[in-house]
């Protein structure tokens, strides 16, 4: 649970608590969002709609941090709303080092959230040397070291009179503290008054704004200032008597160093701004107003305001899609998909079962299980849709990264996505993720060449890299291609020479491409802290193989390369090949079937410790008999030919021993390892038409045991 | 029971906004923007619109001004929840037709204090 919130005043009936998970939730978006917005941006061509947007995300976020109680996050992210302000009111124009800042503090933000998430265990991210970056940037816009400056700080709030008003608040906003004044008891009590005044001539000084008091003869202010108990002593001591004057500082979170409306150095008359510490008031005369009188609205709470020019603050009037969706758990859209599952076999249960009736007696069963069929069908992939998300969310995060890479390596990287909407289950979004960051890495590092070689190769000094997804089939298809210096087939061969792998010269280009997926591989020619230690191709094929995909490799020395991973939609529907093994049945993920063939009995050699092998078109390849990894009876067994089916994981090959081959079917993947436990060789079990369960083979972990 | 129609962009907060209307006895209906708000207000009496300023595709004062113009909105209290409290904010405020504005953040206690004052 989050950290206790500490209620500010009168709220201690509520449970502030209950809302700070959409609150986090809420804010990880918009920070999300934010960056995105941040990285899209162009400098030069920034137009009101995007520094708008990018505004609203920092200003929703502190408006969230502060009501609930993350004074941390709401500084750092008023800061940023500051800035942004000014930005988007263009009194400031948009610079890199702006956007590295505001990234930096998105970072922070995200970082101090997850603190308050996880209880606010441990040290809080120190936030004060971005917020003087961003306030120094916000006064000027000038670019700054990030080594602390000898100026004592916080600097006064050094607004003049000549200030424009609207972003006087911001910057007044949070620098120093917020004091409670309590003047009395006085017999005049208006005595006290002159202090107000004070705040308004001196420019600088603070704000300050009038609490009802409950005493008669005492006058209670709130004030905001960044000047020491002393200087504004000395200042009141012009007024009333030292000795009737207690100043107490307050909470940071109390709602008041942001509500107030500012009383100091402006133009406005000093009716025009009478604030007042609840931090809300009516316009007097306004429909549906309180009539002025009693209460808290008689203690100065009316704002008189002057008609003059009635500035329309640039408003954020932005052309935005209604956000018309809802926030479901995931265990609940997983549920409703197991059910499903549940209703596909039971109907396809009474659809076996239904061969045996007589169409013409029962012809009306049979056509509502016609419909019946089809309707499942539909809701399940109707279902099905749920889970599935746009890989946009996945790609959004490479920017950044690319951008940061790029900038370390001192390379110039354009980062072009293609086919973001492109939907993918959760499940595999999640999973994909890590082998793509590689394979993007690798781009950026190996690929895309530095700015001066790109240039001598005749190329643009600007590299790209391409990421896109799309829909091929019933499987979706990523590239990560880049226009860099691609792979050279001479050096992947002499270097899978050296380390003894079997290679020949007369080896197709595919071939040799397959060859940096062997565990240990790199042409690197230098081990960089980004890539290219040797570990990795080799994890992103097997990773991609877990998730019943392929991963094939295109390349053109001089020109750039294209790696394409295919990735099957979903992981709970899997297209299978159903064997029977005497009187089991098994599915293969038909992915990883590569052919199957009869053969006489004799064409299997047998080698030492009874390993079995079988020529396969001048390839031998294991064999492995089912019946003897699952122990399980065989009928027939005198038989003279068998049935095998090739299958294919991490690069190698094997023949399976079955008896028959059933069919293809799409089967529905139950875990078997959080329903029952793990089994060695399967990898799920499934339930067929008949109501049996077949289990799923693990045909990677086959394949790794042929080997020993 | 009193019909309350509250207006915000942030899930959290528009949140936080009903829970302690309902908690309070009061009937909320809950609007993502100003557009949202100006089209769930069409044939619904409400008797009071509290509403965020800065939202996307219409803002508080927009929306405001939008309600103004029909009679049925002519005398419903209208308060804006604002981090904005600047007088020209104030001023936009007013001439839109706002009857208030309470300054956030807030706590729930002081809006309900707040809102006892215009809803009768």
């Amino acid at each position: 649970m989050a950290e206790a919130h500490q209620d500010s005043g009168g709220g201690g009936d509520f449970d502030l608590t209950q809302f700070y998970q959409i609150f986090f939730e809420e804010a990880g978006e918009n920070l999300d969002l934010m960056e995105q917005m941040l990285l899209n941006l162009n400098l030069e061509t920034a137009d009101d709609e995007e520094l708008n947007g990018i505004f609203r995300c920092a200003h929703s976020v502190k408006g969230g941090a502060a009501t609930f109680g993350f004074a941390d996050v709401a500084e750092l992210t008023h800061q940023m709303e500051s800035l942004l302000d000014r930005l988007r009111r263009h009194e400031l124009q948009p610079n890199s080092f702006m956007v590295d800042v505001l990234l930096e503090s998105a970072d922070a933000s995200r970082s101090l959230l997850a603190r308050h998430q996880a209880g606010g265990e441990g040290e809080a991210l120190p936030t004060s040397d971005l917020v003087r970056r961003i306030s120094e940037l916000a006064a000027g816009g000038a670019p700054l070291t990030k080594a602390p400056e000898l100026t004592p700080a916080p600097a006064k709030p050094s607004s003049s009179a000549a200030d424009a008003a609207p972003q006087k608040t911001a910057a007044v906003g949070k620098a120093g503290r917020s004091l409670e004044i309590r003047v009395g008891p006085l017999e005049h009590p208006e005595q006290a008054d002159a202090i107000r005044e004070l705040f308004r001539d001196i420019p600088g000084l603070g704000e300050i704004a009038v609490i009802p008091s409950d005493k008669k003869d005492v006058r209670l202010f709130a004030v905001h200032t960044a000047s020491t108990d002393e200087d504004l002593l000395d200042l009141f001591a012009f007024h009333v008597s030292r000795d009737f004057i207690a100043i107490k500082e307050t909470q940071p979170e109390e709602p008041a160093p942001i509500g107030l409306a500012t009383v100091s150095g402006d133009d406005h008359p000093v009716g025009a701004a009478l604030a007042a510490f609840p931090g809300f008031g009516f316009f007097d005369g306004a429909p549906g107003a309180p009539v002025t009188a009693g209460g808290a609205a008689s203690t100065g709470t009316e704002v008189k305001v002057a008609a003059k020019g009635a500035a329309k603050p640039s408003g954020a009037a932005t052309a935005q899609p209604e956000a018309a969706t809802i926030r479901v758990s995931i265990s609940k859209v997983d549920q409703l998909i197991n059910l499903v599952g549940e209703l596909v076999i039971t109907q396809a249960m009474l659809a076996q079962n239904s061969r045996a009736l007589d169409p013409a007696v029962y012809q009306q069963l049979l056509t509502g299980l016609t419909d019946l069929d089809r309707n499942t069908r539909d809701l399940q992939e109707s279902v099905m849709s749920i889970r599935m998300i746009p890989m946009s969310i996945v790609f959004s995060r490479f920017p950044r990264m690319l951008r940061d890479l790029a900038s370390k390596l001192g390379k110039k990287v354009d980062f072009v996505t293609q086919g973001e909407a492109t939907e993918l289950d959760k499940g595999l979004v999640e999973k994909i993720t890590d082998p793509l960051t590689h394979l993007v890495r690798n781009s950026c590092d190996h690929g895309v060449e530095m700015p001066t070689d790109r240039v001598a190769a005749g190329k643009s000094e600007t590299g790209t890299i391409t990421l896109s997804a799309s829909h091929q089939g019933g499987s979706i298809v990523i590239e990560v291609r880049d226009d860099g210096r691609g792979m050279s087939r001479e050096k992947i061969l002499s270097k899978a020479r050296e380390r003894g792998l079997d290679v020949s010269d007369t080896m197709s280009d595919a071939e040799v491409w397959q060859l940096i997926f062997a565990p240990g591989f790199s042409t690197a020619d230098v081990v960089t802290d980004v890539s290219g230690r040797g570990v990795g191709m080799d994890v992103v094929k097997r990773n991609i193989a877990a998730l019943n995909g392929t991963v094939e490799i295109d390349s053109a020395e001089g020109y750039g390369m294209k790696v394409s991973v295919r990735l099957p939609l979903t992981l709970a529907i899997m297209d299978g090949m159903s064997v029977g093994v005497g009187n089991e049945v098994y599915i293969l993920p038909l992915s990883s079937v590569v052919e199957s063939f009869q053969v006489k009995s004799d064409a299997v050699s047998t080698i030492g410790q009874g390993s079995q092998l079988i020529k396969v078109r001048d390839e031998f390849m294991p064999v492995i008999e089912l019946e003897k990894v699952f122990q399980i009876p065989r009928f027939n067994s005198g038989k003279t030919s068998d049935i095998m089916v090739v299958v294919e994981a991490d690069g190698s090959r094997v023949a399976l021993l079955v008896d028959e081959l059933l069919g293809q079917q799409q089967v529905v993947v139950k875990n078997l390892e959080s329903n029952y436990r793990k089994v060695p060789n399967v990898s799920g079990a499934t339930i067929l038409g008949d109501g049996k369960v077949a289990l799923i083979l693990d045909t990677g972990a086959l394949v790794r045991r042929s080997r020993h | 029971m009193p019909l309350i129609l509250a207006v915000d962009d942030s899930p959290s907060m528009r949140k936080m906004v009903a829970f302690t209307l309902t908690g309070a006895g009061h009937q909320v209906v809950e609007a993502v923007d100003g557009q949202d708000a100006y089209e769930k207000a069409q044939g619904q009496n409400f008797d009071l619109v509290l509403t965020d300023q800065n939202m996307p595709r219409l803002d508080g004062l927009g929306l405001t001004r939008k309600l103004r113009e029909h009679p049925q909105f002519k005398n419903t209290p209208i308060l804006m929840l604002t981090t904005e409290s600047s007088d020209l904010m104030k001023q936009a405020g007013r001439a839109a037709g706002a009857t208030g504005w309470l300054v956030k953040p807030f706590d729930p206690a002081r809006l309900l204090e707040v809102i006892k004052k215009v809803i009768k």
